[in-house]
């Protein structure tokens, strides 16, 4: 019971000093390789998929990028890293699927989530769906300027 | 190619006979002086020497086209996928040794060389074999894998990255039309030790003949005549590449008389080492069935299930010591014979200098150390190979297939193969001990990528035969089930899990005239039910009212949503799953399910790689949203319920306590056909139990087939559905109508997971409805207890 009124004290302390600063910060943690893969295995196959990637190796790279999903499957950046590469590759569904995979898994993050929004127009638009690209963007918008939408 | 080879050589046998016959004729019938006739010799001499010539010309055009394509006509090669290593990785220090055994790694101290390994404790110190890969592959190295609670604790690599893998187990080839099989293997891969044998045993002066060696017939009709029969052929490896290659294998004369020619002319074009790497891959070594063990690569892997350049002095010596017989001498069947003879190579290896003197004595004492026949893990999975070779007809013609020598990277995963054939075969063989009235199939998919991992055709799956899980269509029976209710939970402002269903007689008016009655499983009818309870306890009548309320048709969309090709008519009965699916279909629909609204095609092939092992195709994964993040999740969840409380709730007995998986058990009308198919986060299987003549196999999904699921999916490395809701999706207490929002505690409250467009406004008036205010009166409530 003494440690209950400790306690409340304490929460009372917590949510004054809460209420005297900002409400918690707008801009969360950025969401990077790092956040998501930190220890994992994945990470090693990731940075060998960019390297392949950036030597124009793409099917290297999406082999890599596979095999990185088994040991991460909940990684919502391999999904948004495969995304960007089957839209180099100019297979704009996979891409879109990718990106809303993406989507499911990403974190709480409105910048990261914006960006693959961007992501799913991009798709759209490689698809020539302009219509459902410009929805994509929009919803992208309303992410980063929440006040507006 | 076969056919034209026949047609010229009966030809030119009835061209050789018939000035002899001739001849006869008129010997008999006219006398003999015409005979003796000058001109007529001259004539017939002319005739002889064109023909001859004609024949030669032509044997030699038939050489070299049989030559140049013959040598290189090898089979696409189909291989599991590597096998992944990296700390982390669930992986039992039993199935790491199974692995170790089934790709033939041998245990020798330090591993000292590729394909072999060490223990110690729980380290496992691997020297890996090294293969190509459109990724580039890996190196052979020596890895250190330290394995503990059931995983790899750590591993050291030579890149530091922690990550290796294990070249993939060639499980299979495809050659369409022949039966011949074989495995390349280049001269300079061949170890010389091999090349002195054989030359030594078969053909001491293959350097310096030109394709018949007088010296070497004579040494062998001596050896005849002192043995009183045919024990020496004298033939050079140049004229027993030729028998090998276009001839029947009957020693007669006349086969003889081409034979020397064709050496020749052999030996015209081709320089010695082109067919010394023709023989060492022609060569016949045995048979397995109807396959023919062709080539030293092929033979190294029948005998001894190791590629060639890793086998040993003495095994290299049986294969040497098999050409004089490959059935006389088979170590398989007559290991007296084939051990005397090999130790005869051995011998002579000696003599020649080939092997040192301690050497010989080290290896002559060794067994013949052969595997056995079967324990092969190649052709050992015919049902998978059968859906590979299916998919890859889609892409290349049956002649590349045949003769290019690809190499199929396939997604088979050795280890939830066998968990599946053991544990259909082990169940079947529970109920129904006596035989072979009661069959199977199993799939087994990782649904993020879409990649099968399994598959199982047949009770006994080592036979080919009738592939069940690609060609058995039978009814789905309760498997539509969940794509009825998906149907419903598509419209969250009419219907959610809470939704009451009248469970009650239904009778549908049929286009026929006729009218339909559906029965419960137990024959009773249990009233207004949530809608999730229909699923979880498979009502039939709660089920068909819900499809009626949204429509067949509907219902047929959700399941061309969810990717099914084919037609289906809105008949009320495919409410209760009179649609008829293969186990690869089912598997094909639930994939969607089982990945939260994500439709990835099935893939059997990731790669497909040219002999030489560069990378020519890839098939890449594909993705699409087709079910809402929403929906998608309550299905899941609302399937979760049949293991946890429903119907299958056998399984969880059998299963991780913690292991969060769904499904839905199907039987069809009179016990002809029991399913189950489910999923965790990273499996989703599809089991099929019944019988080929479709009569009443006495089982349900619940009997037949769930305990075929749990087994195999407790034997697989899993993890959990994942248990956060999406955005707009939250949990809400409900009462007992489930028409009004209630709170934890309240009588007869339940929770749901909902979307927000079917919360009801209506509270019957007790706590508080959803789980985040809970929740925050939790978190309180702690600070104080």
């Amino acid at each position: 019971m003494v440690q209950g009124l400790v306690r409340l004290t304490l929460l009372a302390v917590l949510l004054l000093s809460g209420c005297a600063v900002t409400p918690p910060a707008e801009q969360a943690e950025p969401v990077t390789a790092d956040t998501e893969l930190q220890g994992s295995p994945a990470m090693a196959l990731l940075s060998r998929a960019e390297q392949a990637r950036a030597q124009g190796q793409t099917s290297a790279a999406s082999r890599y990028l596979e095999r990185a999903l088994t040991m991460a499957p909940h990684s919502s950046w391999l999904y948004r890293e495969l995304a960007l590469l089957r839209l180099e590759e100019g297979d704009g569904h996979a891409a879109e699927g990718f990106a809303q995979r993406a989507l499911r898994l990403a974190p709480d993050n409105d910048a990261y989530r914006a960006e693959l929004w961007e992501l799913v127009a991009a798709a759209r638009a490689e698809q020539g769906d302009h219509g459902g690209a410009d929805e994509a963007r929009s919803r992208a918008q309303a992410l980063r300027e929440p006040d507006r939408a | 190619m076969a056919k034209n080879a026949k047609k010229p050589a009966s030809a030119r046998k009835g061209s050789a006979r018939r000035p002899a016959k001739s001849g006869n004729k008129r010997n008999t019938g006219s006398g003999a002086r015409r005979w003796f006739s000058w001109r007529f010799i001259a004539k017939v001499s002319v005739v002889l020497l064109v023909l001859a010539a004609a024949g030669l010309a032509y044997l030699d055009a038939y050489v070299r086209d049989r030559f140049d394509s013959h040598v290189w006509q090898l089979p696409a090669r189909v291989y599991a996928r590597p096998v992944e290593l990296y700390p982390g990785r669930v992986l039992a220090r039993n199935d790491m040794l199974k692995m170790l055994e089934l790709m033939r790694y041998r245990r020798a101290g330090g591993a000292p060389t590729p394909g072999s390994y060490t223990t110690d404790g729980n380290t496992l110190v691997i020297h890996t074999r090294g293969f190509r890969d459109s990724d580039g592959g890996e190196p052979a190295q020596r890895i250190r894998v330290t394995l503990g609670g059931g995983q790899i604790r750590a591993l050291d690599s030579n890149d530091g990255d922690s990550l290796a893998r294990l070249e993939p187990l060639q499980i299979g080839s495809i050659h369409p039309g022949h039966t011949e099989d074989r495995v390349f293997v280049p001269l300079d891969r061949v170890p010389p030790l091999l090349v002195q044998m054989l030359l030594a045993t078969e053909d001491r002066d293959f350097y310096e003949h030109h394709g018949v060696s007088p010296r070497g017939l004579a040494r062998a009709m001596v050896a005849n005549v002192k043995a009183g029969g045919l024990v020496q052929g004298g033939s050079t490896l140049t004229q027993q590449l030729v028998k090998n290659f276009w001839l029947t294998q009957d020693r007669t004369l006349a086969r003889k008389l081409v034979e020397m020619p064709m050496a020749v002319l052999l030996e015209l074009h081709y320089s010695k080492e082109q067919i010394l790497e023709a023989y060492l891959n022609e060569v016949y070594l045995g048979q397995d069935g109807k396959r023919a063990i062709h080539g030293m690569g092929l033979g190294a892997q029948f005998y001894f299930g190791r590629p060639l350049e890793e086998l040993e002095p003495h095994q290299l010596a049986t294969l040497v010591a098999l050409l004089k017989g490959p059935s006389y001498y088979d170590p398989r069947r007559n290991p007296e014979r084939s051990l005397a003879r090999r130790n005869t190579v051995l011998k002579v290896a000696l003599e020649e200098g080939a092997l040192s003197d301690q050497e010989y004595r080290r290896f002559r004492e060794r067994d013949l150390e052969v595997v056995p026949r079967g324990a092969s893990p190649l052709y050992a999975f015919p049902a998978f190979i059968d859906l590979v070779r299916r998919q890859l007809a889609r892409d290349y013609p049956a002649d590349v297939l045949g003769e290019e020598g690809l190499r199929i990277h396939s997604t088979l995963d050795v280890l939830a193969q066998l968990a599946s054939e053991k544990a259909l075969s082990e169940h079947l063989n529970r109920l129904d001990a006596s035989g072979d009235a009661l069959n199977g199939a199993v799939v087994v998919v990782a649904p993020a990528q879409g990649d099968v991992l399994a598959l199982v055709g047949s009770r006994e799956s080592r036979e080919q035969g009738f592939n069940r899980a690609l060609d058995a269509t039978r009814p789905m029976g309760s498997l539509v089930k969940p794509v009825v209710m998906l149907t419903a939970l598509q419209q969250p402002k009419r219907y959610s899990l809470a939704s009451p269903v009248a469970d009650e007689p239904i009778t549908v008016p049929l286009t026929t005239g006729k009218k339909w009655t559906p029965q419960n499983f137990d024959g009773e009818s249990k009233g207004p039910i949530p809608l999730v309870d229909a699923l979880a306890y498979s009502r039939n009548q709660a089920t068909v009212r819900l499809g009626m309320d949204v429509g067949p048709d509907a219902v047929v969309r959700t399941l061309s949503q969810l990717g099914v090709k084919k037609t289906i008519p809105a008949y009320p009965s495919i409410l209760l799953g009179s649609i008829g699916m293969t186990p690869f279909e089912v598997a094909m629909l639930y994939q969607p399910l089982a990945t939260g609204g994500f439709a990835t095609p099935l893939r059997s092939i990731t790669d497909v790689l040219d002999k030489e092992g560069e990378p020519l195709a890839r098939y890449p994964v594909d993705t699409e949203e087709v079910i809402d993040s929403g929906p998608a999740y309550l299905i899941q969840w609302g399937m979760q319920q049949v293991v946890e409380k429903g119907t299958a709730r056998s399984a969880r007995s059998v299963l991780p306590a913690d292991l969060k998986v769904a499904g839905k058990t199907g039987t069809s009308d009179e016990y002809r056909d029991a399913w189950f198919a489910g999923f965790s986060g990273n499996h989703l299987s599809v089991v099929w139990v019944g019988r080929d003549n479709n009569e009443n196999a006495r089982v349900t999904g619940s009997s037949g087939a769930l305990p075929v699921w749990s087994r195999l999916m407790a034997g697989l490395p899993q993890t959990s559905l994942s248990q956060t809701p999406p955005p707009g999706v939250e949990e809400v207490w409900m009462d007992p109508s489930g028409e009004k929002t209630s709170g934890k505690g309240c009588s007869g409250a339940r929770r749901y997971p909902m979307l927000e467009a079917s919360i009801p406004e209506q509270s019957d008036g007790c706590g508080s409805a959803t789980q985040v205010k809970e929740g925050v009166v939790e978190w309180f409530k702690g600070w104080f207890d």
